[in-house]
């Protein structure tokens, strides 16, 4: 092990810029992924009723603490895509740099401890500073917090490092298989495996189930099955990216076919050649687009019926309650889109980044940059524009299931709002992939056309 | 050698370029030329600013000093934008490898040059088609480069270089990767259509058996250009 | 083609059939078309000696209308000769005689520009070689063409080779010739 670990930290000292952006970003997903962990199990160590200084009483009541636990945990779906985003930074070299190791004669587990070592390292990192920052906070605002919540956060802490090495130990399986298919270069487009499909369902069963409780019986105007409604989403984003899939893989072939300038031609080639790249990258962006579409849809139809039930002087509690509950939502929607976006930009820039020695040819062979921009920003807007249209569609359906459903106060409408949300997200997508774009200008260099 | 042959302006001439890639000087002072339909050697041990030297002369590098003339025009001094216009019409570009973009069949790579000029994607691809045949590849347009042996994706790259019919190619170790065979049908390829079209050749290679494909040698050692002979 | 017995070349180009010493030289020169062509005269004494030896006899003579010329054949035990020559292999290089070397030592002992031979002999070897790729490459060149200049081509390279290396290391060869 101290072996191992000596030939981790040599290899990640004398590797290139990029792999320390790797390191860097691995280490801010895992201080995000730590943070909203520790503030989740802060929260749900709380039992009972609980007068909170701030957040105008939204955790005081158990449930709704548990409405907001919950929300913090879907948080981390966008901040595992940021860190699945980040993983592959520099992956390539790493993947032919640990081949070559099993080339070498490392056996599978060192290749797999190495691997591991690295990315835990980061990962303890990130958690290490966010457990720094949340210490000190959770104390002033909590006098003396309970043994539960301490051993929860240690817990959090220490997962956290111990997640990520696993899972890039895991994720190292092809490389450990066949280390001479790596170094070779041979790439193969990968479809969505059994993980996902099963996941897909069992989410959709579980949305199902959900749905036939009888939970809609409760009063409460803030309970119609935050469950059911978050459950159908993870099943429309799911929905979302198998479409992706299939969709860039005939936008491909169709355009491909048909392309009549250069900048399409070659977009929709990439896109036939691995169209569960795009599938991949976005999926986290369809995600926040079917909860951002509808949460907007929801947020005006339940904002309608609460002002026309404190009208009637029908409200439980203050109007505020209400309203910061909604603003802590939109808050962490916008926090995920940041991420997601983060994302996508890490994506696109790595992307080219693996290729910029061929980018580099094709200008050098007269290929004008502007056509070689418009090719990798038509690679990102292709495919994601129909599978955002569904993404949107589907979060409009859910703000208009919720409209249908509340209309004891107030007149039944479709929140047609929500249709600005997938647009915008779209919109966000594009600068996102284009803040890649002078980064281009530096690939295309003649130092890289260099041998190396 | 037989400076007395051919036309008396030089088509490219690059007088005393100094380039430095940081603190290592690629070029020190280098001076070529390069006649109309001319098949020129560039040879030098790895390291003597073989590429540099084609990279100031195709125009995809400015050197720190020194001219480059194509024409009547000095490229040294041509914007960006005008440099790349001549890169895709007048001149045609060979490396070693990665010339080709690997998603695009064959066919579609050497119709690039073409759509890049505005022309119609299915004329593109026939006359892209009929370059793939002269070069012996026309079975092989609807694979991609990776599907095809490293002589036939040379021979597709030479095809995407000659389609637009370009006064020079610049090929930098165009047989590089390949072996002896292939490297043979390659050069062979290169040689017999650029002497029938009079198109004037670059050839950057460190080996003689390639370089002996040219009409004329320019060496270098030391980014200068190395006597050949016999100082006179 | 150094080395090679102009005897068993002989030898085999009468294994198709009787034949003349002009001839004979003829379809030497055609066979190999990058070798050193053949002196009529040294057709004629080689054969004499196949005759002296007992490997060829003389088939008869004939006219056609010019000169009387003498046909010769191939007995059986020019024919055993032959094949065994064929199959033996080619010595590889057992004494290398190289007067390039021998001039760049003799050149630093006698205080002569080492470097500036070099040069003029790769300018030399380079022009020999464009040559044999322009007969190679020439439309409509037969293989066994194309086959005997790569022969040489390659043969070519390797001296270029051991050339520029060489030229590279004279100031340690000049020091330890000197020194000797």
């Amino acid at each position: 092990m101290r072996a191992d670990l000596r030939l981790a930290w040599q290899l990640t000292r004398g590797s290139d810029r990029r792999e320390w952006w790797r390191v860097g970003l691995t280490a801010v997903g895992a201080a995000l992924a730590t943070g909203l962990a520790l503030a989740g199990v802060a929260l749900a160590s709380l039992d009972g009723y609980v007068a909170m200084p701030f957040a105008d009483g939204l955790l005081d009541d158990p449930r709704q603490r548990a409405g907001v636990v919950f929300s913090l945990a879907l948080l981390l779906i966008p901040v595992l895509g940021f860190l699945g985003q980040t993983a592959r930074i520099g992956a390539v070299h790493r993947d032919r740099r640990l081949a070559a190791l099993r080339l070498a004669g490392a056996t599978p587990w060192q290749v797999r401890r190495i691997a591991g070592l690295e990315a835990g390292l980061a990962c303890l990192l990130g958690s290490a500073l966010a457990t720094a920052v949340a210490v000190p906070v959770l104390l002033s605002l909590w006098t003396s917090p309970t043994a539960l919540a301490w051993a929860g956060m240690a817990l959090v802490a220490l997962a956290v490092p111990a997640l990520g090495a696993a899972t890039a130990a895991l994720a190292l399986r092809r490389v450990v298989a066949s280390p001479l298919g790596w170094v070779r270069r041979v790439r193969a487009a990968r479809r969505p495996g059994w993980a996902f499909l099963t996941a897909a369902l069992l989410l959709a069963a579980s949305a199902g189930l959900a749905l036939l409780t009888p939970l809609f019986d409760r009063p409460h105007v803030l309970s119609p099955v935050p469950l059911a409604v978050l459950a159908l989403t993870l099943v429309v984003g799911a929905a979302a990216v198998l479409l992706t899939g299939w969709s860039s893989g005939l936008l491909g072939r169709t355009l491909a076919a048909r392309a009549q300038r250069p900048a399409l031609l070659i977009a929709a080639e990439r896109l036939r050649d691995d169209p569960w790249a795009a599938a991949r990258t976005h999926a986290a962006v369809l995600l926040v687009t079917v909860i951002g579409t509808g949460f907007v849809g929801v947020r005006q139809v339940l904002l309608a019926e609460l002002h026309a039930m404190s009208r009637v002087d029908h409200l439980g509690m203050d109007m505020e309650f209400y309203t910061t509950g909604l603003d802590l939502t939109a808050a962490a929607i916008l926090v995920a889109l940041g991420l997601v976006l983060s994302a996508l930009a890490v994506g696109t820039a790595e992307s080219l980044a693996t290729r910029r020695r061929g980018l580099a040819a094709q200008h050098a062979a007269g290929v004008p940059r502007g056509v070689l921009a418009r090719a990798l920003f038509l690679e990102t807007a292709l495919p994601l524009a129909p599978a955002v249209a569904v993404a949107g569609a589907g979060g409009m359906a859910i703000g208009a299931w919720y409209a249908s459903l509340t209309r004891e106060y107030v007149v039944h409408v479709v929140p047609y709002v929500s249709l600005l949300a997938p647009l915008a997200v779209y919109a966000c997508c594009l600068l996102a992939a284009a803040t890649s774009l002078p980064l281009l200008h530096r690939s295309v260099r003649p130092a890289e056309l260099r041998y190396a | 050698m037989s400076n007395t042959e051919g036309s008396t302006v030089p088509l490219l001439a690059a007088r005393d370029l100094v380039k430095a890639h940081g603190r290592t000087e690629a070029l020190h002072g280098a001076s070529v030329e390069l006649r109309e339909g001319e098949i020129l050697a560039v040879t030098g041990a790895s390291g003597s600013g073989k590429s540099t030297l084609l990279h100031c002369l195709a125009g995809i590098v400015r050197p720190d000093t020194g001219s480059v003339t194509y024409a009547g025009e000095r490229l040294d001094r041509l914007p960006e934008k005008r440099l790349s216009e001549l890169r895709r019409t007048e001149f045609g570009v060979v490396f070693q490898f990665g010339q080709l973009i690997p998603e695009l069949t064959a066919l579609d790579n050497a119709a690039l040059p073409l759509l890049l000029a505005g022309v119609r994607r299915q004329e593109a691809r026939e006359r892209a088609g009929e370059w793939l045949e002269r070069f012996g590849v026309r079975g092989q347009g609807e694979l991609r480069p990776g599907e095809m042996s490293g002589g036939q994706a040379q021979r597709a790259a030479l095809a995407r270089a000659l389609v637009t019919g370009p006064k020079v190619v610049f090929a930098d170790e165009p047989t590089g990767a390949l072996d002896s065979l292939a490297s043979e049908q390659v050069m062979t390829a290169l040689t017999h259509t650029a002497r029938e079209s009079g198109t004037a050749v670059l050839l950057i290679t460190h080996d003689a058996q390639v370089a002996a494909y040219a009409d004329r040698e320019v060496r270098l050692a030391d980014g200068t250009v190395a006597p050949l002979e016999v100082a006179a | 083609m150094i080395g090679m017995s102009t005897r068993h070349i002989l030898l085999g180009l009468l294994a198709t059939g009787p034949s003349h010493g002009y001839d004979l030289k003829r379809r030497h020169d055609e066979r190999f078309p990058q070798a050193r062509p053949l002196a009529y005269g040294q057709v004629y004494t080689t054969l004499q000696r196949l005759v002296r030896d007992g490997l060829a006899e003389v088939d008869g003579t004939d006219s056609d209308g010019g000169p009387e010329r003498t046909t010769y054949r191939s007995t059986e035990d020019g024919a055993r000769e032959l094949a065994e020559w064929a199959g033996q292999i080619a010595p590889p290089a057992p004494f290398v005689t190289n007067e390039i070397f021998a001039k760049v030592v003799v050149s630093i002992l006698s205080g002569g520009d080492a470097e500036a031979y070099l040069r003029a002999q790769r300018a030399a070897h380079m022009a020999r070689m464009r040559e044999l790729t322009a007969v190679k490459t020439a439309r409509g060149t037969d293989l066994a063409t194309v086959l005997s200049a790569d022969y040489a081509l390659n043969h070519l390279d390797a001296d270029l080779r051991w050339m520029t290396t060489t030229a590279a290391r004279l100031t340690t060869l000049t020091a330890e010739v000197d020194a000797g």
